[in-house]
């Protein structure tokens, strides 16, 4: 069997020896009618002809020679394989080989058509939303609370909500990892219906019971609650440390990032928590006959009773867009004494309801907070609500309307008729009719692989950052192969002085000890002013030049013994110039060997990338690469706590440079006729 | 082989002349003018003098002027500073010892990389000895039972081990060794606060160095194995192979003694070119395991953009890495006569 092998390959040289002439003739006919064309025609039937070429080698490659042949040549062409024939169908025999090419193909088109579908916002950044495990509960409102809904509180991952009954409940993400704390675990005052009130921070929650007894759980780190020494805490009041209030008497109780406020019907207000996040804290904290207190994340302000909108000394918030009368540059000037009945704060702006049935929008605008929805005529907003970034609004027809951030459809949804309430968590919309049921939801459901430390969604940017990753790789082999191919053709093929020369050089490059080398040239990169994209391209063409020389070299080798065939002396004699001869007889018959040394060279250059993305010195944060992604992990406390972090990227890149190896290192098998001949 | 050896010996010094003014090149690329930085800071504080002169001054003593080639072997040590008066002045370059200084209170680079480099060396003796106990039998078994069922399992370990970046394998071991069964600390060089001497200390830090030596073995263990097995496979189709069987020598002895002699000339240089291609491979476990060796001080210079030890260090890579295709090259030449004949 092996043997008759053999001899085929042989009889297959001769077929492809005639072949070759007779494309000879085909393309010297060619190139007399090129001459005759103007030059734009001729470099595009250049690249025509450079494009059938390519197409013919890897059609005969697979298919074997297509030619009309003699009667006599008939015979011996029936039993005729070509090389890479008998190589594909030996491949397909090996099951590892199969399984690592189906994984190979999938993971492509994961990530080539993948970002097609998973849009990402490369500087997209949010504390709120960091170190989120893989979780899918983040808006599942849990079925005992969706007909008797109170009230939803909900400040970043976690939201919590309270039935008419008294009952709490809580969903999303609730545990806390670094202080080792999970916020479903409710302390034990908490018992079934007897909760009065409870609201939800960034990494605690204050819960008033129908006793009287404020209890809070959490992250304790900053004064979130109980007695601190935390730098610039306003610490929790000690009556209600140690004793109760009247629980009948209380009109409002908000948390914010890591602060909390209790506002009584009589206008005293309770405020404790991380003065250092809040700047105005403990102004507000000393304010009296207040109606309500909102929190944005570095801003506390307060609507007194008589309808004054403050945020103590300083005003914080100037640029202002209303509802009915455009913009104004100044919101105290603006305000000018009216009276204004609810606000309601996102991160960084809020947004006021005052009389007259006018919507006013303050602050910082960057995710379209200021495009208040046009509302129909005699139509007006009455209850409003804000999440991180975006805002959500009832009118007094029962529609619901959101506007701003809308990446997950927390805004952007068609208005929602037979509403009543709404509640906004932090990526969340929750619409609530007047029986107090749920009737919709938008929003952010969760994250598959979780979220990164700058809040980030993980699988976003591994679709992405595999994108980035196979195309640094994949340029980085073409541009080696190019250069191998080249070098490695006209060494082998010329030899002499040639091949001498050319040989040093390769040794030359081949004695570069790559990694202290690329790091060193990223340096030199870093001084000099270049976009993101040049960079990138730069690193693309360094990994090509450092590591074509491996491939130059077995390419000689092949080309050596390519060249005392008797094809390539019939070319000789016919006098054909000799650089054709090189790169268009002899390459297209070790353009198998390249090819598998490309696929082994690829999940090097992959390795190589990543490695240099790593250690910081490759693709740069904020866009994404496989090796990148897994630089933040490169602490105990992440490895320890975050495992969503580190274990993806590293899946999906394991995954990917085995699974290349595999069709490599099994190609490279099944073309070596020897280790054929022993099985 | 005299005449072979000074050969190469030769071709090896003119490649490191090539190779090192490349990286010297492209090292003068980045922008950064030590004379004038200096010379700017003097005449901020003292109105009366002159910026040129100062400038010329500080461009002499750092010997910054000249064309590329003649800092170039002035930095070698071939060719003479300008002294401060415009003569000729002393060598004061890598030959004579002088590698540069650090920005780090000025230390000079010979100093700063004294300590490292031992615990590079250190390191990196015990992963060659380590993995080399592994990776031989290991190898040599799978090229015995070539084909085998438990030959293909190793070989797809092995595959698998080698595809993976270290660093994967890295966070992998860092968290089942020191988070889940917290046998080994995840970094550092010795146990904080401890104040053990002689052989304590010694055991402390074999004990602290066991995780990253752990994950150095283990990235190593694909690409040699397969590397010995293919070797072996090779000497044991060797005809002399068939003669000894024939004769009726045991299995035993065929293996060990006829075939494994054979296949030891390509293993010998895969080992000397693997020792020394590890330093520049340590780079990555170092940083991650926090060990102070060459690839640390090396990843520490490039982040804060000290030059001159980046320049020295990358000088040193280049050297052994020439210096292993040199050891390699006569270790071949020692072994196969075919080699120097031809060459």
């Amino acid at each position: 069997m092996s043997d008759k092998k053999l001899n085929n390959i042989d009889e297959s040289n001769v077929v492809v020896d005639q072949e070759q002439t007779a494309d000879n003739n085909e393309v010297q006919a060619e190139q007399t009618e090129l001459q005759k064309k103007n030059f734009f025609a001729s470099v595009g039937s250049g690249i025509a002809n450079i494009g059938k070429t390519v197409w013919r080698w890897i059609k005969r490659a697979f298919m074997g020679g297509d030619k009309e042949l003699s009667e006599k040549d008939k015979f011996n062409v029936e039993n005729i394989e070509s090389p890479l024939k008998q190589m594909t169908k030996e491949f397909f025999r090996r099951k590892i080989a199969v399984v690592a090419l189906v994984v190979l193909v999938c993971m492509f088109a994961f990530v080539f058509i993948g970002p097609l579908f998973v849009p990402m916002d490369v500087n997209y950044t949010d504390t709120l939303q960091q170190n989120i495990a893989p979780n899918y509960t983040m808006m599942k409102v849990p079925n005992a609370l969706k007909n008797d809904i109170k009230s939803i509180s909900s400040f970043s991952n976690f939201s919590v909500g309270l039935s008419n009954s008294g009952k709490m409940y809580i969903w999303g993400d609730t545990k806390l990892r670094l202080a080792g704390v999970d916020l479903a675990d409710f302390p034990e005052e908490i018992k079934d219906d007897n909760v009065a009130f409870v609201s939800a921070g960034k990494d605690h929650i204050v819960a008033i019971t129908k006793e009287g007894k404020v209890v809070a759980w959490g992250a304790n780190s900053n004064g979130q609650y109980g007695h601190t020494t935390a730098i610039g805490a306003v610490e929790m009041p000690e009556e209600l440390i140690s004793g109760t209030i009247d629980p009948s008497q209380v009109s409002q109780l908000v948390c914010g990032y890591q602060v909390t406020a209790i506002v009584m019907k009589d206008g005293s207000v309770y405020v404790w928590g991380n003065g250092g996040t809040v700047k105005n804290l403990a102004e507000i904290a000393q304010m009296t006959n207040v109606a309500k207190i909102e929190f944005s994340t570095a801003t506390a302000m307060a609507i007194l009773k008589d309808g004054t909108f403050t945020t103590g000394s300083k005003d914080y918030f100037t640029s202002v867009v209303s509802s009915v009368n455009g913009t104004s540059s100044s919101l105290s000037g603006y305000l000018n004494g009216r009276e204004v009945i609810d606000v309601v704060a996102a991160d960084y702006s809020i947004a006021l309801l005052l009389d007259g049935n006018e919507l006013v929008m303050s602050g910082v605008f960057e995710n379209n907070e200021d495009k208040i929805p046009q509302l129909p005529e005699g139509e007006y907003f009455t209850q409003i609500d804000a999440g991180t970034r975006h805002y959500v609004g009832v009118t007094n027809k029962g529609n619901c309307y959101g506007w701003g951030h809308s990446f997950y459809g927390q805004a952007g949804f068609d208005p929602d008729s037979g509403a009543s309430k709404v509640f906004a968590g932090a990526m969340q919309t929750y619409v609530v009719n007047e029986s107090d049921d749920l009737i919709a939801t938008h929003g952010l459901k969760g994250y598959l692989m979780g979220t990164d430390g700058s809040g980030r969604d993980i699988f976003t940017r591994i679709v992405h950052g595999g994108k980035m990753t196979m195309t640094v790789g994949a340029v980085a082999v073409i541009v080696s192969s190019i250069i191998a191919i080249i070098i490695g053709c006209l060494s082998g093929y010329f030899g002499g002085w040639v091949d001498m020369l050319l040989m040093r050089i390769t040794e030359i490059f081949a004695s570069i000890p790559f990694l202290p080398f690329a790091m060193m040239l990223s340096l030199v990169i870093r001084n000099y002013p270049v976009d993101e994209t040049t960079r990138i391209v730069i690193i693309m063409v360094m990994l090509g030049l450092l590591s074509w020389t491996g491939l130059a070299r077995m390419i000689r080798g092949q080309v050596l013994a390519e060249r005392e065939k008797e094809f390539v002396i019939a070319a000789k004699a016919m006098g054909i110039k000799e650089s054709r001869i090189a790169f268009k007889h002899i390459l297209p018959n070790v353009i198998s060997v390249i090819l598998v040394s490309m696929t082994l060279s690829f999940a090097g250059c992959l390795l190589t990338e990543s490695s240099l993305s790593y250690l910081g010195f490759g693709v740069q944060q904020p866009q994404p690469t496989w090796g990148n992604m897994l630089n933040g992990a490169n602490n105990s406390i992440v490895i320890q706590n975050y495992w969503w972090q580190w274990l993806f990227p590293s899946i999906f890149l394991a995954l990917a440079t085995i699974s290349i190896n595999v069709i490599g290192d099994t190609l490279r098998d099944v073309l070596d006729p020897k280790s054929t001949l022993d099985k | 082989m005299a005449r072979y050896i000074i050969k190469r010996i030769l071709y090896i010094l003119l490649v490191f002349i090539i190779l090192s003014f490349l990286v010297f090149a492209i090292y003068n690329m980045i922008p950064n003018d030590k004379a004038a930085a200096q010379a700017r800071a003097e005449v901020a504080a003292n109105k009366n003098l002159k910026y040129e002169e100062r400038y010329l001054y500080w461009q002499r003593t750092y010997g910054l002027d000249g064309n590329l080639f003649q800092r170039y072997f002035r930095w070698l040590g071939l060719y003479p500073y300008t002294a401060v008066d415009g003569s000729v002045g002393a060598l004061n370059g890598m030959l004579q010892g002088n590698l540069g200084s650090s920005i780090d209170n000025g230390r000079p680079v010979a100093d700063l990389i004294k300590e490292p480099m031992k615990n590079t060396i250190f390191m990196n003796i015990f992963a060659t000895v380590l993995a080399l106990g592994i990776t031989i039998p290991l190898g040599i078994f799978c090229a015995v039972k070539r084909g085998s069922r438990r030959d293909v399992v190793v070989q797809i370990g092995t595959i698998v081990g080698y595809s993976m970046p270290v660093f994967i394998v890295a966070i992998l071991f860092i968290w089942l060794f020191a988070v889940v069964l917290g046998i080994f600390p995840v970094s550092g060089m010795e146990t904080p606060g401890n104040n053990f001497t002689g052989f304590r200390a010694f055991l402390d830090r074999m004990y602290c160095m066991a995780l990253p030596l752990i994950v150095m073995t283990f990235c190593s263990l694909g690409g040699m194995t397969r590397y010995v097995r293919a070797s072996m496979i090779e000497a044991l189709s060797l005809d002399c192979i068939r003669t000894a069987r024939a004769k009726g020598v045991k299995e035993s002895v065929v293996i060990y003694s006829h075939a494994w002699r054979n296949a030891l000339i390509p293993i010998v240089t895969l080992v000397i070119g693997w020792f020394l291609s590890i330093f520049s491979g340590s780079i990555m476990i170092e940083n991650i395991f926090a060990y102070n060796g060459i690839g640390k001080v090396y990843f520490t210079a490039l982040r804060n953009s000290d030059n001159e030890v980046v320049l020295a260090l990358q000088m040193f890579y280049i050297f052994i890495a020439l210096a292993g295709n040199l050891v390699v090259d006569l270790a071949y030449g020692f072994i196969d006569p075919r080699i120097r004949v031809s060459k």
